[in-house]
């Protein structure tokens, strides 16, 4: 998750909404101490130390998002994949089960290398959002690096939160409100997104956007449209009804998926 | 609209934005044990409690789940949003716990309890551990002992006289990476040689004062009873003298604590500069730059320990030991651990020390025999130290504690030698205000 992360609150006093986005930011802190492939300690760095076989004890953050990664690497077909450069290194992807009952996690086979960067950065702005919601701030925009956006209520006096779908300023935009979008493209990080179903590169070449509720789900989601054909993609969005995608093409933006798009700003 | 950055995270404040682009398991595959029914404890299965559950708190926890043979059976804070959270992450994980907010009242309902871990306010844990001590357990409590010279004495004084164990949290003491480190590097092959200089440093960046959702404020009264001026102080305590010993304390007690322990003495002198020059509503230092005389057998050697809260100066915590021969640098992030070699320093080479296990080599890339690349000239080759150690910071700690009472290891941070840590720490904040130098002598740094 090294990336920037922006809290913004909206309909509250200064100070109070400064606290508020303080605690957000240490959630994120511990989250990240959880979670991060870059932090020696996280549970996603033990992780890789497992043998075939061998079992580990989750933190709670870990597990929920390991799970909601499981369920979105099933929903999209192993279009989405928590051990995404798996096929880089080994002859197939790795194997796991969650443990829901000891919390944990069972190594079936390979080697456990996940990256959550895919995924991580929204279940981050889910969770806190939970936690603003709890210090009665529910008007705020949550923003991950730029390319995952977790909206609550609108601020006072407006439809939603203006986010656009591309560069600054981008002409198609939308005020989102309960709504979190994730965007994946390689105009910034070039080719670094690959398809766990076969290690190489991603087909699509031009940005694609998800819509959904939670943030883990659009972050996981968006990725995985990088590397779903348009028919692969009406198959897994006709699953899920409260979810959209916008893909970039030459001349335009398509929208699929049966979700009515929010009102544009 | 406000506009603060923090760190690489950002925090932007709005109140008009009009079109703004805007737990425990501890018997974990034991399914009866997690449905609050207690099972009667032995050495095999130790029921502890847990006494605040805070930042610390939290983190204790965290490594607690980890560690076998131990059930966490009580849960104490006084604030409720902090107790109905770790009852509710509790139960999350299958582990129903019963919740206190007096930990008096624990002690007189848990009548199965081996030992208490209390991770509260500074001011709170003399009379907390007092208090356990004499009941009949044993005790781990948080650095600092106490925030003052007397509560930490008499926390010695009742560890002895009830013949409880009680461990403080410099849980350095127990990391592998530091024993193996001190042990095998600095005292069997002398890797510094002759111990000139030390130098140690925590700095942090600028942050907002701790918050509270206004939903679930403390009553004025319950915080009267808890020795709170009012909230801002409950939740910010470490900023305040009578409750906590400010950054020196918070921080600098960690690298201190190193400097004894590993230059095998305490100072017999320290002089420091420090104030509260940027902040405005708090009462201890927020910076401070201490320098301590160590009276080692060769010579004195100076140590030199910064705490900044005002600049984390690209972060990092770490202390480094320097000597004649090279330098350790140590910390609790292995990114930063380090070791220097001086050229002179030719008794013992990087391949005996290599071949006995001590260091190794970092990784660079393999090399094709068959093929060489003509460039700049190579660096040097690289060594690091070889423990890996991929267990949270403070479940070694723990386990420490945890098998003293079982009988099979010994305390490795006792309240007494702790003590002696504790005393230098709080005489640094004496020299501060005294903005003079202090001499410290052998007799008065125990307890």
């Amino acid at each position: 998750m090294a990336t920037h992360f922006q809290v913004r609150i909206a309909n509250e006093e200064g100070s109070y909404a400064a606290q508020a986005a303080q605690a957000a930011l240490d959630l994120l802190d511990t989250l990240e101490s959880h979670l991060s492939r870059f932090r020696v300690n996280s549970d996603i760095s033990k992780l890789a130390q497992l043998a075939p076989g061998d079992t580990m004890r989750l933190s709670e953050p870990a597990f929920a998002c390991l799970e909601i990664a499981k369920k979105m690497e099933q929903i999209t077909r192993g279009a989405f994949s928590a051990t995404p450069a798996a096929l880089q290194a080994q002859v197939s992807l790795p194997k796991w089960d969650l443990l829901r009952e000891e919390l944990s996690i069972r190594c079936e086979s390979g080697k456990l290398q996940f990256d959550l960067g895919a995924i991580g950065k929204g279940f981050a702005l889910d969770r806190m959002a939970e936690l603003l919601h709890e210090w009665d701030c529910p008007s705020f925009l949550l923003v991950a690096g730029g390319s995952s956006i977790l909206a609550g209520d609108p601020p006072r006096e407006t439809p939603g939160w203006s986010c656009g779908l591309g560069d600054d300023n981008a002409p198609q935009r939308f005020f989102l409100t309960h709504t979190s979008l994730s965007g994946s493209g390689l105009a910034v990080k070039g080719q670094h997104i690959l398809d766990p179903r076969t290690g190489g590169p991603a087909l699509r070449q031009n940005r694609a956007w998800a819509l959904a509720d939670a943030g883990a789900e659009s972050d996981a989601l968006s990725t995985a449209c990088m590397v779903l054909s348009e028919p692969e993609l009406e198959g897994v969005l006709a699953q899920e009804s409260s979810w959209l995608v916008f893909l970039e093409t030459e001349e335009k933006i398509l929208t699929v998926g049966n979700r009515i798009a929010p009102p544009s700003a | 609209m406000v506009d603060k950055l923090l760190n690489r995270r950002e925090f932007i404040g709005t109140t008009a934005v009009a079109g703004a682009g805007l737990l425990l398991e501890a018997c974990k595959s034991d399914s009866d044990a997690q449905k609050a029914v207690v099972k009667k404890s032995s050495l095999n299965t130790l029921n502890v409690a847990l006494i605040g559950y805070g930042e610390e708190g939290k983190i204790l926890l965290e490594s607690l789940l980890n560690i076998e043979g131990v059930r966490l059976v009580a849960l104490c804070d006084i604030w409720d949003y902090h107790r109905n959270e770790g009852g509710r992450y509790l139960q999350k994980l299958g582990n129903e716990v019963r919740t206190y907010e007096n930990y008096e009242d624990l002690l007189a309902k848990e009548k199965d309890l081996q030992a208490v871990l209390i991770a509260t306010p500074d001011f709170w844990h003399a009379p907390m551990t007092n208090t356990c001590l004499k009941a009949g357990l044993h005790v781990y409590c948080e650095k600092m002992m106490s925030n003052t010279i007397d509560g930490a004495r008499s926390m010695v004084k009742t560890m002895r006289e009830t013949g409880k164990l009680l461990q403080i949290g410099h849980q350095r003491r127990s990391n592998p990476r530091y024993l193996f480190t001190l042990n095998r590097l600095l005292h069997e092959a002398k890797f510094c040689g002759r111990l000139t200089a030390v130098q140690g440093q925590w700095n942090r960046a600028v942050k907002e004062d701790f918050g509270w959702p206004k939903k679930f404020e403390m009553p004025a009264n319950m915080l009267t009873k808890y020795g709170y001026k009012d909230m801002h102080q409950f939740r910010n305590w470490r900023w305040y003298k009578g409750l906590g010993g400010g950054p020196l304390s918070d921080l600098g007690a960690h690298q201190i604590d190193i400097f004894n322990w590993w230059m095998g003495t305490t100072p017999k002198s320290v002089m420091a500069s420090g104030g509260l020059d940027y902040f405005k509503n708090h009462d201890w230092y927020d910076n401070a730059m201490v320098i301590y005389e160590y009276p080692m057998a060769e010579g004195v050697a100076r140590a030199f320990y910064q705490v900044q809260t005002t600049t984390s100066a690209g972060g990092g915590y770490f202390e480094m030991f320097m000597g004649d021969d090279g330098t350790i640098k140590m910390s609790e992030d292995p990114s930063l651990c380090a070791i220097y070699r001086e050229a002179r320093a030719d008794a013992v080479s990087w391949d005996d020390l290599t071949q006995k296990g001590y260091v190794r080599a970092k990784p660079t890339s393999a090399e094709d025999a068959a093929k060489v690349d003509v460039r700049e000239t190579a660096q040097l080759a690289e060594y690091e130290i070889p423990v890996f150690f991929n267990k949270p910071p403070h479940q070694p700690h723990l386990e420490n504690f945890f098998n003293t009472i079982r009988g099979t290891a010994k305390l490795n941070c006792p309240g007494d030698e702790a003590f002696t840590s504790e005393y230098v720490i709080h005489r640094a904040n004496d020299a501060v205000a005294a903005q003079t130098r202090l001499v410290i002598t052998t007799d008065e740094v125990r307890a």
